[in-house]
Protein backbone atom coordinates (compact mmCIF):
# COMPACT_ATOMS: atom_id res chain seq x y z
CA UNK A 1 0.00 0.00 0.00
CA UNK A 2 1.28 3.42 -0.99
CA UNK A 3 2.49 5.00 1.64
CA UNK A 4 0.85 8.51 2.57
CA UNK A 5 3.45 11.79 3.29
CA UNK A 6 2.64 14.76 5.85
CA UNK A 7 0.20 12.56 7.87
CA UNK A 8 -1.51 14.82 10.76
CA UNK A 9 -2.00 13.14 14.52
CA UNK A 10 -5.64 11.83 15.01
CA UNK A 11 -7.13 12.18 18.85
CA UNK A 12 -9.46 9.49 18.90
CA UNK A 13 -12.01 9.42 21.97
CA UNK A 14 -13.47 6.38 22.14
CA UNK A 15 -14.40 3.93 25.27
CA UNK A 16 -14.83 0.82 23.42
CA UNK A 17 -12.49 -1.21 23.11
CA UNK A 18 -13.41 -3.16 20.24
CA UNK A 19 -14.47 -0.26 18.05
CA UNK A 20 -10.94 1.25 18.74
CA UNK A 21 -9.35 -1.69 17.50
CA UNK A 22 -12.38 -2.03 14.57
CA UNK A 23 -11.16 1.49 13.86
CA UNK A 24 -7.38 1.29 14.32
CA UNK A 25 -7.39 -1.96 11.87
CA UNK A 26 -9.44 0.28 9.17
CA UNK A 27 -6.65 3.01 9.57
CA UNK A 28 -3.98 0.17 9.51
CA UNK A 29 -5.03 -0.41 6.11
CA UNK A 30 -4.36 2.25 4.77
CA UNK A 31 -1.52 3.31 7.05
CA UNK A 32 -2.81 5.58 8.65
CA UNK A 33 -2.70 4.21 11.89
CA UNK A 34 0.48 5.31 13.38
CA UNK A 35 -0.35 8.74 14.57
CA UNK A 36 -3.09 8.12 16.25
CA UNK A 37 -3.46 8.72 19.67
CA UNK A 38 -6.04 6.49 21.70
CA UNK A 39 -7.97 7.81 25.14
CA UNK A 40 -10.58 5.64 26.67
CA UNK A 41 -13.30 8.78 28.15
CA UNK A 42 -13.44 12.89 28.07
CA UNK A 43 -11.39 13.34 30.81
CA UNK A 44 -8.50 11.53 29.40
CA UNK A 45 -9.11 13.70 25.96
CA UNK A 46 -8.99 16.82 27.82
CA UNK A 47 -5.64 15.55 29.58
CA UNK A 48 -4.52 15.29 26.14
CA UNK A 49 -5.73 18.38 24.53
CA UNK A 50 -4.62 20.93 27.90
CA UNK A 51 -1.14 18.43 27.91
CA UNK A 52 -1.94 17.58 31.83
CA UNK A 53 -1.89 14.41 33.71
CA UNK A 54 -0.34 11.59 31.88
CA UNK A 55 0.33 13.80 28.95
CA UNK A 56 2.34 16.35 30.63
CA UNK A 57 4.82 15.85 28.94
CA UNK A 58 4.01 15.49 25.27
CA UNK A 59 4.96 18.18 22.40
CA UNK A 60 2.45 20.50 22.70
CA UNK A 61 1.02 20.90 19.00
CA UNK A 62 -2.36 20.05 18.54
CA UNK A 63 -4.02 16.91 16.72
CA UNK A 64 -4.84 17.44 13.13
CA UNK A 65 -8.38 16.06 13.72
CA UNK A 66 -10.16 14.58 16.67
CA UNK A 67 -12.54 11.43 16.42
CA UNK A 68 -15.13 11.74 19.21
CA UNK A 69 -17.72 9.15 20.34
CA UNK A 70 -20.80 10.88 22.09
CA UNK A 71 -21.24 8.24 24.60
CA UNK A 72 -17.95 8.28 27.19
CA UNK A 73 -17.50 7.51 30.98
CA UNK A 74 -17.06 10.54 33.18
CA UNK A 75 -17.02 13.52 30.69
CA UNK A 76 -18.97 12.72 27.80
CA UNK A 77 -18.64 13.75 23.71
CA UNK A 78 -20.71 16.55 24.00
CA UNK A 79 -19.48 18.40 27.01
CA UNK A 80 -15.69 17.58 25.57
CA UNK A 81 -17.05 19.21 22.39
CA UNK A 82 -18.30 22.39 24.11
CA UNK A 83 -14.99 22.49 26.22
CA UNK A 84 -12.93 22.62 23.10
CA UNK A 85 -15.25 24.61 21.22
CA UNK A 86 -15.29 27.42 23.82
CA UNK A 87 -11.58 27.31 24.20
CA UNK A 88 -9.24 30.03 21.86
CA UNK A 89 -6.25 27.93 21.32
CA UNK A 90 -8.49 24.51 20.64
CA UNK A 91 -11.69 25.73 18.98
CA UNK A 92 -9.44 25.57 15.28
CA UNK A 93 -9.32 21.85 15.75
CA UNK A 94 -11.41 19.66 13.50
CA UNK A 95 -13.82 17.65 15.48
CA UNK A 96 -15.58 14.74 13.79
CA UNK A 97 -18.42 12.98 15.89
CA UNK A 98 -18.39 9.53 14.79
CA UNK A 99 -20.65 8.02 16.71
CA UNK A 100 -23.49 4.86 17.20
CA UNK A 101 -26.31 7.33 17.44
CA UNK A 102 -28.44 8.24 14.47
CA UNK A 103 -30.63 10.40 16.95
CA UNK A 104 -31.76 14.08 15.50
CA UNK A 105 -31.12 15.50 18.77
CA UNK A 106 -27.24 14.51 19.29
CA UNK A 107 -26.39 15.75 15.73
CA UNK A 108 -28.66 19.03 16.08
CA UNK A 109 -26.46 19.53 19.74
CA UNK A 110 -23.24 18.69 18.27
CA UNK A 111 -23.65 20.99 15.02
CA UNK A 112 -24.61 23.76 17.39
CA UNK A 113 -21.93 23.34 19.27
CA UNK A 114 -19.85 23.96 16.41
CA UNK A 115 -18.99 20.39 15.07
CA UNK A 116 -16.96 19.95 12.16
CA UNK A 117 -18.35 16.65 11.05
CA UNK A 118 -21.04 13.99 12.46
CA UNK A 119 -20.89 10.83 11.42
CA UNK A 120 -22.67 7.94 12.22
CA UNK A 121 -20.39 4.68 12.24
CA UNK A 122 -21.98 2.10 9.40
CA UNK A 123 -22.71 -1.35 10.96
CA UNK A 124 -21.53 -2.93 8.03
CA UNK A 125 -17.29 -3.55 8.46
CA UNK A 126 -16.27 -2.60 4.73
CA UNK A 127 -18.96 0.81 5.07
CA UNK A 128 -17.17 1.11 8.50
CA UNK A 129 -13.39 1.26 6.72
CA UNK A 130 -14.76 3.07 4.14
CA UNK A 131 -16.05 5.84 6.50
CA UNK A 132 -12.72 5.38 8.63
CA UNK A 133 -10.62 5.58 5.48
CA UNK A 134 -12.50 8.48 4.02
CA UNK A 135 -12.58 10.26 7.31
CA UNK A 136 -8.68 9.68 7.81
CA UNK A 137 -7.61 10.60 4.58
CA UNK A 138 -9.85 13.91 4.57
CA UNK A 139 -8.72 15.25 7.72
CA UNK A 140 -5.35 13.51 8.17
CA UNK A 141 -3.99 14.45 5.00
CA UNK A 142 -6.02 16.17 2.41
CA UNK A 143 -7.34 18.86 4.86
CA UNK A 144 -4.51 21.91 5.83
CA UNK A 145 -5.37 21.95 9.43
CA UNK A 146 -5.02 24.94 11.10
CA UNK A 147 -1.94 26.25 12.20
CA UNK A 148 0.12 24.89 15.38
CA UNK A 149 -1.18 21.27 14.78
CA UNK A 150 1.30 18.51 14.31
CA UNK A 151 2.53 17.52 11.08
CA UNK A 152 4.95 14.32 10.24
CA UNK B 1 -60.63 20.85 46.33
CA UNK B 2 -63.67 22.59 46.86
CA UNK B 3 -63.45 26.11 45.91
CA UNK B 4 -65.92 28.67 47.20
CA UNK B 5 -67.58 31.31 43.90
CA UNK B 6 -66.08 34.46 45.23
CA UNK B 7 -68.49 36.33 47.82
CA UNK B 8 -70.36 32.86 48.39
CA UNK B 9 -68.55 32.35 51.76
CA UNK B 10 -71.15 33.59 54.32
CA UNK B 11 -73.92 32.08 52.38
CA UNK B 12 -72.32 29.18 52.71
CA UNK B 13 -71.02 28.86 56.14
CA UNK B 14 -74.38 30.05 57.09
CA UNK B 15 -76.39 27.36 54.89
CA UNK B 16 -74.29 24.50 55.86
CA UNK B 17 -75.87 25.10 59.95
CA UNK B 18 -79.09 24.39 60.91
CA UNK B 19 -79.48 26.99 63.86
CA UNK B 20 -77.49 29.32 61.93
CA UNK B 21 -80.06 29.22 59.33
CA UNK B 22 -82.96 29.18 61.84
CA UNK B 23 -81.42 31.93 63.71
CA UNK B 24 -81.16 34.07 60.66
CA UNK B 25 -85.02 33.62 59.80
CA UNK B 26 -86.31 34.79 63.33
CA UNK B 27 -83.31 37.65 63.71
CA UNK B 28 -84.40 39.16 60.52
CA UNK B 29 -88.37 38.62 61.49
CA UNK B 30 -87.30 40.63 64.58
CA UNK B 31 -85.81 43.35 62.44
CA UNK B 32 -89.00 43.68 60.29
CA UNK B 33 -90.77 43.75 63.45
CA UNK B 34 -88.81 46.42 64.95
CA UNK B 35 -88.88 48.58 61.90
CA UNK B 36 -92.27 48.01 61.29
CA UNK B 37 -93.36 48.73 65.22
CA UNK B 38 -91.17 52.07 64.99
CA UNK B 39 -92.98 52.94 61.53
CA UNK B 40 -96.90 52.19 63.39
CA UNK B 41 -95.83 54.49 66.14
CA UNK B 42 -94.60 57.38 63.81
CA UNK B 43 -97.80 56.90 62.37
CA UNK B 44 -96.99 55.24 59.19
CA UNK B 45 -99.53 52.15 58.95
CA UNK B 46 -99.59 50.96 55.68
CA UNK B 47 -96.10 49.83 55.32
CA UNK B 48 -95.76 46.75 57.54
CA UNK B 49 -96.06 44.32 55.01
CA UNK B 50 -93.48 45.96 52.65
CA UNK B 51 -91.10 45.34 55.53
CA UNK B 52 -92.05 41.55 56.74
CA UNK B 53 -91.36 40.43 52.96
CA UNK B 54 -88.37 42.05 52.74
CA UNK B 55 -87.14 39.76 55.50
CA UNK B 56 -88.97 36.95 54.19
CA UNK B 57 -86.90 37.25 51.08
CA UNK B 58 -84.30 38.05 52.80
CA UNK B 59 -84.19 34.72 55.04
CA UNK B 60 -85.61 32.69 51.77
CA UNK B 61 -82.16 33.79 49.85
CA UNK B 62 -79.33 32.83 52.66
CA UNK B 63 -81.61 30.62 54.92
CA UNK B 64 -83.23 28.44 52.76
CA UNK B 65 -87.05 27.04 52.65
CA UNK B 66 -87.61 25.84 55.41
CA UNK B 67 -86.65 29.34 57.79
CA UNK B 68 -88.39 31.03 55.22
CA UNK B 69 -91.88 29.41 55.64
CA UNK B 70 -91.05 30.07 59.71
CA UNK B 71 -90.51 33.69 58.91
CA UNK B 72 -93.51 33.52 56.65
CA UNK B 73 -95.49 32.06 59.43
CA UNK B 74 -94.33 33.74 61.95
CA UNK B 75 -95.04 37.32 59.66
CA UNK B 76 -98.90 36.46 59.52
CA UNK B 77 -99.11 35.61 62.96
CA UNK B 78 -97.57 38.59 64.05
CA UNK B 79 -99.09 41.11 61.85
CA UNK B 80 -102.37 39.28 62.91
CA UNK B 81 -101.99 39.67 66.33
CA UNK B 82 -100.41 43.79 66.51
CA UNK B 83 -101.49 45.64 63.29
CA UNK B 84 -104.54 44.60 62.42
CA UNK B 85 -107.68 44.99 64.54
CA UNK B 86 -108.68 44.19 66.79
CA UNK B 87 -105.62 44.60 67.64
CA UNK B 88 -103.55 41.81 70.44
CA UNK B 89 -105.92 39.12 69.14
CA UNK B 90 -105.72 36.71 66.45
CA UNK B 91 -108.98 37.16 65.26
CA UNK B 92 -109.46 37.48 61.26
CA UNK B 93 -112.66 39.49 59.46
CA UNK B 94 -113.99 37.89 56.34
CA UNK B 95 -112.79 40.87 54.47
CA UNK B 96 -109.01 40.59 55.95
CA UNK B 97 -109.14 36.52 54.36
CA UNK B 98 -107.87 37.28 50.80
CA UNK B 99 -105.44 39.93 52.25
CA UNK B 100 -103.68 37.03 54.08
CA UNK B 101 -104.00 34.79 51.43
CA UNK B 102 -102.45 37.70 48.62
CA UNK B 103 -99.64 38.23 51.73
CA UNK B 104 -99.12 34.07 52.15
CA UNK B 105 -98.72 33.72 48.71
CA UNK B 106 -96.60 36.49 47.96
CA UNK B 107 -93.94 35.62 50.81
CA UNK B 108 -93.99 31.67 49.36
CA UNK B 109 -93.37 33.02 45.76
CA UNK B 110 -90.22 34.90 47.33
CA UNK B 111 -89.33 31.61 49.23
CA UNK B 112 -89.78 29.63 46.22
CA UNK B 113 -87.51 31.51 43.81
CA UNK B 114 -85.16 32.01 46.79
CA UNK B 115 -84.85 27.81 46.63
CA UNK B 116 -84.51 27.47 42.58
CA UNK B 117 -81.85 29.72 42.50
CA UNK B 118 -80.22 27.88 45.65
CA UNK B 119 -80.60 24.75 44.28
CA UNK B 120 -79.18 26.15 40.90
CA UNK B 121 -76.09 27.39 42.75
CA UNK B 122 -75.35 23.92 44.23
CA UNK B 123 -75.81 22.30 41.20
CA UNK B 124 -73.26 24.49 39.54
CA UNK B 125 -71.23 24.23 42.59
CA UNK B 126 -71.21 20.59 42.02
CA UNK B 127 -70.68 21.02 38.02
CA UNK B 128 -67.77 22.92 38.54
CA UNK B 129 -65.92 20.77 41.13
CA UNK B 130 -66.73 17.64 38.99
CA UNK B 131 -65.04 19.75 35.92
CA UNK B 132 -62.44 20.55 38.31
CA UNK B 133 -61.51 17.23 39.13
CA UNK B 134 -61.83 16.19 35.62
CA UNK B 135 -59.31 18.87 34.56
CA UNK B 136 -56.79 17.50 37.31
CA UNK B 137 -57.35 14.28 36.54
CA UNK B 138 -56.08 15.17 32.94
CA UNK B 139 -53.44 16.78 33.64
CA UNK B 140 -51.89 14.04 35.72
CA UNK B 141 -52.77 11.63 32.88
CA UNK B 142 -51.04 14.04 30.33
CA UNK B 143 -48.39 14.36 32.83
CA UNK B 144 -48.23 10.37 32.59
CA UNK B 145 -48.45 10.09 29.25
CA UNK B 146 -45.54 12.95 29.01
CA UNK B 147 -43.36 10.81 31.30
CA UNK B 148 -44.08 7.53 28.98
CA UNK B 149 -42.93 9.66 26.11
CA UNK B 150 -39.50 10.58 27.95
CA UNK B 151 -39.06 7.09 28.55
CA UNK B 152 -39.84 5.81 25.10
CA UNK B 153 -37.77 8.14 24.17
CA UNK B 154 -34.92 7.34 26.13
CA UNK B 155 -35.40 3.76 25.49
CA UNK B 156 -35.83 4.45 21.94
CA UNK B 157 -32.28 6.10 22.23
CA UNK B 158 -30.63 3.42 24.17
CA UNK B 159 -31.51 1.07 21.34
CA UNK B 160 -30.02 3.37 18.36
CA UNK B 161 -26.78 3.44 20.73
CA UNK B 162 -26.25 0.31 22.96
CA UNK B 163 -27.75 -2.02 20.46
CA UNK B 164 -26.14 -0.74 17.62
CA UNK B 165 -22.59 -1.03 18.69
CA UNK B 166 -21.97 -4.85 19.41
CA UNK B 167 -23.92 -5.58 16.38
CA UNK B 168 -21.14 -3.74 14.38
CA UNK B 169 -18.75 -5.34 16.44
CA UNK B 170 -20.04 -8.58 15.38
CA UNK B 171 -20.11 -7.63 12.04
CA UNK B 172 -16.84 -6.35 11.97
CA UNK B 173 -14.73 -8.97 13.48
CA UNK B 174 -16.74 -11.72 11.18
CA UNK B 175 -15.91 -9.91 7.87
CA UNK B 176 -12.50 -9.34 9.36
CA UNK B 177 -12.09 -13.23 10.29
CA UNK B 178 -13.55 -13.76 6.73
CA UNK B 179 -11.28 -11.91 5.32
CA UNK B 180 -8.16 -13.55 7.21
CA UNK B 181 -9.24 -17.01 7.36
CA UNK B 182 -11.29 -17.50 4.02
CA UNK B 183 -8.96 -19.17 1.85
CA UNK B 184 -8.17 -21.44 4.79
CA UNK B 185 -11.84 -22.27 5.27
CA UNK B 186 -13.57 -25.20 3.48
CA UNK B 187 -17.16 -23.96 1.85
CA UNK B 188 -19.20 -24.81 4.88
CA UNK B 189 -17.45 -23.01 7.52
CA UNK B 190 -17.31 -19.73 4.47
CA UNK B 191 -21.25 -20.23 4.42
CA UNK B 192 -21.76 -19.88 8.29
CA UNK B 193 -19.58 -16.99 8.23
CA UNK B 194 -21.83 -15.85 5.46
CA UNK B 195 -25.00 -16.08 7.18
CA UNK B 196 -23.66 -14.80 10.15
CA UNK B 197 -23.12 -11.78 8.44
CA UNK B 198 -25.94 -11.28 6.60
CA UNK B 199 -27.75 -11.90 9.92
CA UNK B 200 -26.08 -9.15 11.65
CA UNK B 201 -27.14 -6.84 8.13
CA UNK B 202 -31.02 -7.73 9.23
CA UNK B 203 -30.70 -6.91 12.74
CA UNK B 204 -29.27 -3.68 11.50
CA UNK B 205 -32.19 -3.21 9.07
CA UNK B 206 -34.47 -3.77 11.69
CA UNK B 207 -33.18 -1.32 13.87
CA UNK B 208 -33.06 1.00 11.49
CA UNK B 209 -36.83 0.76 10.83
CA UNK B 210 -37.86 0.00 14.31
CA UNK B 211 -36.12 3.14 15.53
CA UNK B 212 -37.37 5.24 12.06
CA UNK B 213 -40.91 3.39 13.05
CA UNK B 214 -40.78 5.02 16.59
CA UNK B 215 -39.68 8.30 15.43
CA UNK B 216 -42.97 8.87 13.61
CA UNK B 217 -44.59 8.51 16.36
CA UNK B 218 -42.55 11.16 18.08
CA UNK B 219 -41.40 13.82 15.70
CA UNK B 220 -43.77 17.03 15.25
CA UNK B 221 -45.21 17.14 12.14
CA UNK B 222 -44.50 20.15 10.03
CA UNK B 223 -47.19 20.57 7.25
CA UNK B 224 -47.33 22.06 4.45
CA UNK B 225 -49.46 21.77 0.76
CA UNK B 226 -46.83 19.03 -0.74
CA UNK B 227 -46.89 18.40 -4.21
CA UNK B 228 -47.58 14.59 -5.02
CA UNK B 229 -46.36 14.73 -8.78
CA UNK B 230 -42.75 15.82 -7.71
CA UNK B 231 -42.99 13.86 -4.58
CA UNK B 232 -43.62 10.51 -6.85
CA UNK B 233 -40.82 11.45 -8.79
CA UNK B 234 -38.42 11.74 -6.13
CA UNK B 235 -39.22 8.89 -4.40
CA UNK B 236 -38.90 6.74 -7.72
CA UNK B 237 -35.06 8.61 -8.14
CA UNK B 238 -34.82 6.95 -4.54
CA UNK B 239 -36.17 3.10 -5.49
CA UNK B 240 -34.08 3.72 -8.53
CA UNK B 241 -31.26 1.34 -7.38
CA UNK B 242 -33.73 -1.64 -6.30
CA UNK B 243 -35.20 -1.87 -9.70
CA UNK B 244 -32.14 -2.15 -11.37
CA UNK B 245 -32.70 -4.77 -14.46
CA UNK B 246 -36.36 -5.06 -13.47
CA UNK B 247 -38.92 -4.54 -16.50
CA UNK B 248 -41.07 -2.60 -14.70
CA UNK B 249 -43.59 -0.28 -16.46
CA UNK B 250 -44.92 2.26 -14.43
CA UNK B 251 -48.05 4.52 -14.94
CA UNK B 252 -48.32 7.78 -13.13
CA UNK B 253 -51.77 9.31 -13.10
CA UNK B 254 -52.37 12.63 -12.40
CA UNK B 255 -51.88 13.03 -8.82
CA UNK B 256 -53.38 15.97 -6.58
CA UNK B 257 -51.70 18.38 -4.19
CA UNK B 258 -52.23 17.42 -0.32
CA UNK B 259 -51.62 18.79 3.28
CA UNK B 260 -48.98 17.38 5.07
CA UNK B 261 -45.75 16.62 6.62
CA UNK B 262 -43.35 16.33 3.44
CA UNK B 263 -40.81 14.21 4.81
CA UNK B 264 -43.17 11.84 6.41
CA UNK B 265 -45.17 11.32 3.40
CA UNK B 266 -42.26 11.00 1.58
CA UNK B 267 -41.60 7.84 3.67
CA UNK B 268 -44.85 6.48 3.67
CA UNK B 269 -44.79 6.27 -0.43
CA UNK B 270 -41.58 4.96 -0.12
CA UNK B 271 -42.42 2.22 1.97
CA UNK B 272 -46.00 1.50 -0.50
CA UNK B 273 -43.47 2.14 -3.96
CA UNK B 274 -40.89 -0.43 -2.84
CA UNK B 275 -43.14 -2.55 -1.55
CA UNK B 276 -44.75 -3.20 -5.05
CA UNK B 277 -41.20 -3.53 -6.78
CA UNK B 278 -40.52 -6.53 -4.46
CA UNK B 279 -43.52 -7.93 -4.29
CA UNK B 280 -43.67 -8.01 -8.17
CA UNK B 281 -40.52 -9.37 -8.67
CA UNK B 282 -41.87 -12.88 -9.78
CA UNK B 283 -43.15 -11.13 -12.48
CA UNK B 284 -41.64 -10.88 -16.30
CA UNK B 285 -43.17 -8.00 -16.19
CA UNK B 286 -44.23 -5.97 -13.76
CA UNK B 287 -46.86 -3.26 -13.81
CA UNK B 288 -47.10 -0.26 -11.35
CA UNK B 289 -49.58 2.10 -11.20
CA UNK B 290 -50.42 5.27 -8.93
CA UNK B 291 -52.91 7.37 -9.56
CA UNK B 292 -55.80 8.82 -7.16
CA UNK B 293 -59.51 9.06 -6.94
CA UNK B 294 -60.84 13.11 -6.88
CA UNK B 295 -63.77 13.35 -5.96
CA UNK B 296 -65.63 16.71 -5.68
CA UNK B 297 -65.58 17.89 -1.79
CA UNK B 298 -64.34 14.42 -0.27
CA UNK B 299 -60.43 14.45 -0.25
CA UNK B 300 -58.67 12.54 -2.60
CA UNK B 301 -57.59 9.09 -2.45
CA UNK B 302 -54.29 7.73 -3.75
CA UNK B 303 -53.78 4.15 -4.87
CA UNK B 304 -50.77 1.95 -5.55
CA UNK B 305 -51.51 -0.73 -7.69
CA UNK B 306 -49.34 -3.97 -8.50
CA UNK B 307 -49.75 -7.26 -10.87
CA UNK B 308 -47.21 -8.52 -8.13
CA UNK B 309 -48.06 -11.84 -5.92
CA UNK B 310 -50.73 -10.30 -3.59
CA UNK B 311 -52.07 -11.75 -0.79
CA UNK B 312 -55.01 -12.86 0.65
CA UNK B 313 -57.82 -10.88 2.23
CA UNK B 314 -58.45 -13.00 5.57
CA UNK B 315 -55.09 -11.73 6.85
CA UNK B 316 -55.58 -8.22 5.87
CA UNK B 317 -55.95 -7.18 9.24
CA UNK B 318 -52.45 -8.26 9.91
CA UNK B 319 -50.89 -6.18 7.34
CA UNK B 320 -50.13 -2.84 9.04
CA UNK B 321 -49.41 -4.69 12.41
CA UNK B 322 -45.34 -4.23 13.46
CA UNK B 323 -43.09 -7.12 12.47
CA UNK B 324 -46.08 -8.73 10.84
CA UNK B 325 -44.94 -10.55 7.32
CA UNK B 326 -47.42 -12.42 4.91
CA UNK B 327 -44.79 -13.86 3.33
CA UNK B 328 -41.83 -15.65 4.81
CA UNK B 329 -38.23 -13.69 5.03
CA UNK B 330 -36.54 -16.24 2.60
CA UNK B 331 -38.62 -15.10 -0.25
CA UNK B 332 -39.68 -11.56 0.36
CA UNK B 333 -37.11 -9.69 2.25
CA UNK B 334 -38.21 -6.67 4.55
CA UNK B 335 -38.49 -6.15 8.35
CA UNK B 336 -42.61 -6.18 8.73
CA UNK B 337 -41.78 -2.73 9.60
CA UNK B 338 -42.62 -1.14 6.80
CA UNK B 339 -46.64 -1.02 6.30
CA UNK B 340 -47.40 -0.36 9.98
CA UNK B 341 -44.96 2.62 9.44
CA UNK B 342 -46.98 3.81 6.65
CA UNK B 343 -50.23 3.42 8.61
CA UNK B 344 -48.49 5.44 11.76
CA UNK B 345 -47.55 8.17 9.77
CA UNK B 346 -51.61 8.22 7.79
CA UNK B 347 -53.06 8.06 11.03
CA UNK B 348 -50.45 11.42 12.70
CA UNK B 349 -52.31 12.75 9.51
CA UNK B 350 -55.97 11.83 10.71
CA UNK B 351 -56.42 10.17 7.62
CA UNK B 352 -56.12 6.47 6.71
CA UNK B 353 -54.47 3.10 4.90
CA UNK B 354 -56.09 0.14 3.47
CA UNK B 355 -55.50 -2.45 0.23
CA UNK B 356 -57.73 -4.49 -1.46
CA UNK B 357 -56.16 -7.74 -3.03
CA UNK B 358 -56.49 -11.36 -3.29
CA UNK B 359 -53.57 -14.18 -3.68
CA UNK B 360 -51.77 -13.91 -7.00
CA UNK B 361 -54.00 -10.64 -8.32
CA UNK B 362 -51.78 -7.97 -7.16
CA UNK B 363 -52.51 -5.72 -4.87
CA UNK B 364 -53.53 -1.96 -4.40
CA UNK B 365 -53.35 0.25 -1.11
CA UNK B 366 -55.34 3.18 -0.67
CA UNK B 367 -54.45 6.07 1.38
CA UNK B 368 -56.61 9.18 2.12
CA UNK B 369 -54.76 12.53 2.06
CA UNK B 370 -56.48 16.30 2.82
CA UNK B 371 -56.32 18.58 -0.09
CA UNK B 372 -55.60 21.90 1.83
CA UNK B 373 -55.37 23.04 5.40
CA UNK B 374 -58.85 22.63 7.53
CA UNK B 375 -60.63 20.20 5.14
CA UNK B 376 -61.24 16.96 7.12
CA UNK B 377 -59.74 13.55 5.98
CA UNK B 378 -62.28 11.18 4.53
CA UNK B 379 -62.09 8.03 5.45
CA UNK B 380 -64.53 6.38 2.62
CA UNK B 381 -64.05 2.90 1.70
CA UNK B 382 -63.72 2.03 -1.68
Amino acid sequence: MESIGNLGRILMVEDDSKDVELTLTALEEYNLANEVVVTRDGEQALDYLYCRGVYKLRSPENPAVILLDLKLPKVDGLEVLKKIKSDNRLKLIPVVVLTSSKEEKDMVASYKLGVNAYVVKPVEFHEFVNAIRELGVFWAVINEPPPGSIRK
Amino acid sequence: MRRAIPGSNLTNRIHESQPLRYGLGVSTFLIATCVAMFAYKIGIRNLQIPFYLFAIAITAWYAGRGPAIVSVVLSILFFDYYFTEPRFTFYVTVAEIPYFAVFAAFALLVAWFSTVRRRVEVELRQARDHLQSVNEELARRSAEVEATNKELEAFAYSISHDLRAPLRHMAGYTELLQRKAAANLDEKSNRFIAMILDSAKKMGNLIDDLLAFSRIGRAETQKSQVNLTQLVKDVLNEVRPEIEGRDITWKIGDLPEVYGDRSMLRVALVNLLSNAVKFTRTRQRAEIEIGATLENGSDPVVFVKDNGVGFDMQYANKLFGVFQRLHSSDVFEGTGIGLATVQRIMHRHGGRVWAQSAPDQGATFYFSAPRSRGTEWNPSVI
